[in-house]
């Protein structure tokens, strides 16, 4: 196949979503949520500060320990806002107090493989 | 933030050959001097050849320093021993760019101070605002030529650095050095900065190999895709993210943990290499793997492309060349390969709101 021409073009904002990579501490040791739980609480605290319509806001859970309580979110761009304060203001699970840590947040899924922020040297 | 509005991000996608006379790889990956993870993906590859393997596990060494007073940085014999004779690049350690002061050493010999108010003006020293620092600007920005120094240590400017970083604002910190050099012994950094707590590191590799991968179909002429017949080079960017973060490629619409799928048409590879190297990796090393993994296709493989992505410190105070670079919310300036097979690249560069245009 012949060499392909060059050819530059440059995005300003292409990314329709967001990602987060979130961390979820409990007070308290020792609780477990599954994802189908983890994601409910996503829900429930998008609804506790934007009522019905911000429940409905479309989260994706695109991995998730539950070891650690982590995972990496993705969400619409537009919705990123919300999302963010939603879990910043979201402090308590069944009575049990809690916080989000926000990790990371990029429009690029890419730059979450790698945190240099977490980088230890041996 | 507004409700309804995430920061800017940009992303520069450019197709091209590695044939080409005004191929501009080389010179891109060189520029982009603090590298945190180097990441490639081989499709239809269970095992990466020796050669690979051999040039991932002898990416190189990398140092790091206690309390490195700024004042060794800027000593003829420093820059004699060092700068002059390779690439040296250093890079302050744990300092976060949006609220602490950073240091970084440019291969091409600049010394580049990324100060808070208070400090700059205990410097002495002449700078300029930093472009993020908002209204009020809180962030100053010294660059210092190193090379342009040594040439005449009776300048008055030359005094003025020495007199700022010994006596009026004797800045340290704990530092992130490479160096690449032919000929000179390794030997050379343990000693000179043996008064500081060097030592050596070595990158971090992990290889991993997975099965029944979806990968998306690409047509190297097209960077925006063909509709039904080949992704675009954003679908492809997103994809490499979700394969190297391990997140299901494979979810139905209607699914209540996550939506998302490998972008169409794809097609399903029965297993590919993932090698992924953490350090302060020198862009000289990768421009070597990059070389390498272009000869991956001198004999014919299944694969019809693989894929090389390199992310930069999010806390350097630059991006290329000496664009400033700011953290803003995610501190990404990252770049990614996709070599096909007769030798026709996309090179996708992106960074986020607190950086210029890549070159």
């Amino acid at each position: 196949m012949p060499a392909t021409a060059y050819k530059r073009v440059v995005y300003r904002s292409p990314s329709e979503h967001h990602y987060l990579k979130v961390c979820l501490e409990f007070q308290e040791h020792g609780i477990g949520l599954n994802t189908a739980q983890f994601k409910q609480l996503l829900v429930s605290a998008l609804k506790d500060l934007f009522g019905e319509v911000g429940a409905a806001l479309p989260v994706d859970i695109l991995t998730y320990e539950e070891k650690t309580l982590s995972a990496i979110l993705r969400v619409c761009s537009s919705g990123l806002a919300k999302l963010w304060s939603s879990l910043t203001l979201f402090g308590a699970y069944k009575n049990k107090k809690c916080a989000f840590r926000v990790i990371q947040v990029s429009p690029f899924l890419l730059a979450l493989s790698g945190n240099s922020r977490e980088q230890v040297l041996d | 933030m507004e409700l309804r509005e995430a920061p800017r991000h940009l992303m520069v996608c450019e197709k091209s050959n590695f044939g080409h006379e005004k191929s501009r790889h080389k010179h891109l990956v060189e520029t982009h001097y603090h590298n945190y993870r180097v990441s490639f993906l081989v499709p239809e590859c269970g095992m990466l050849s020796k050669e690979l393997k051999n040039l991932v596990m002898e990416i190189g060494p990398y140092y790091s320093v206690k309390n490195l007073p700024l004042h060794e940085l800027v000593t003829h014999e420093f820059i004699h021993t060092f700068v002059k004779k390779g690439s040296f690049s250093a890079l302050t350690y744990n300092t976060s760019i949006d609220e602490d002061n950073t240091a970084a050493l440019l291969p091409n010999g600049k010394l580049i101070l990324s100060l808070n108010k208070d400090t700059y003006e205990e410097t002495g020293l002449q700078g300029h605002p930093s472009r993020y620092s908002g209204r009020k600007t809180m962030k100053f920005i010294v660059s210092i030529d190193l090379v342009d120094l040594s040439a005449n240590l009776d300048s008055k400017k030359y005094e003025r650095v020495s007199w700022s970083f010994k006596e009026k604002n004797p800045l340290k910190f704990d530092f992130l050095l490479a160096w690449h050099h032919t000929g000179a012994e390794e030997s050379t950094m343990m000693s000179y900065f043996s008064k500081y707590q060097i030592q050596e590191h070595q990158p971090k590799v992990s290889l991993s190999t997975v099965r029944e991968l979806q990968c998306p179909v690409l047509q190297s002429s097209s960077l925006a895709g063909e509709p039904e017949e080949a992704c675009s080079a954003l679908e492809l960017f997103d994809w490499l993210g979700a394969v190297f973060c391990h997140a299901d490629l494979d979810n139905q619409p209607y699914n209540f943990i996550s939506t998302y799928r490998c972008p169409q048409p794809s097609t399903v590879v029965a297993q590919a290499c993932l090698c992924t190297v953490t350090g302060f990796i020198l862009p000289e090393k990768i421009n070597v793997l990059l070389e390498q993994l272009c000869h991956y296709f001198d004999e014919p493989k299944l694969a019809p492309w693989l894929t090389l992505s390199v992310q930069g410190f999010a806390d350097s105070p630059v991006s290329w060349r000496e664009n400033e670079h700011g953290f803003q919310k995610g501190g990404e300036h990252l770049y990614n390969f996709v070599i096909f097979s007769n030798q026709d690249y996309w090179l996708q560069m992106a960074v986020g709101a607190n950086d210029d245009c890549p070159p």
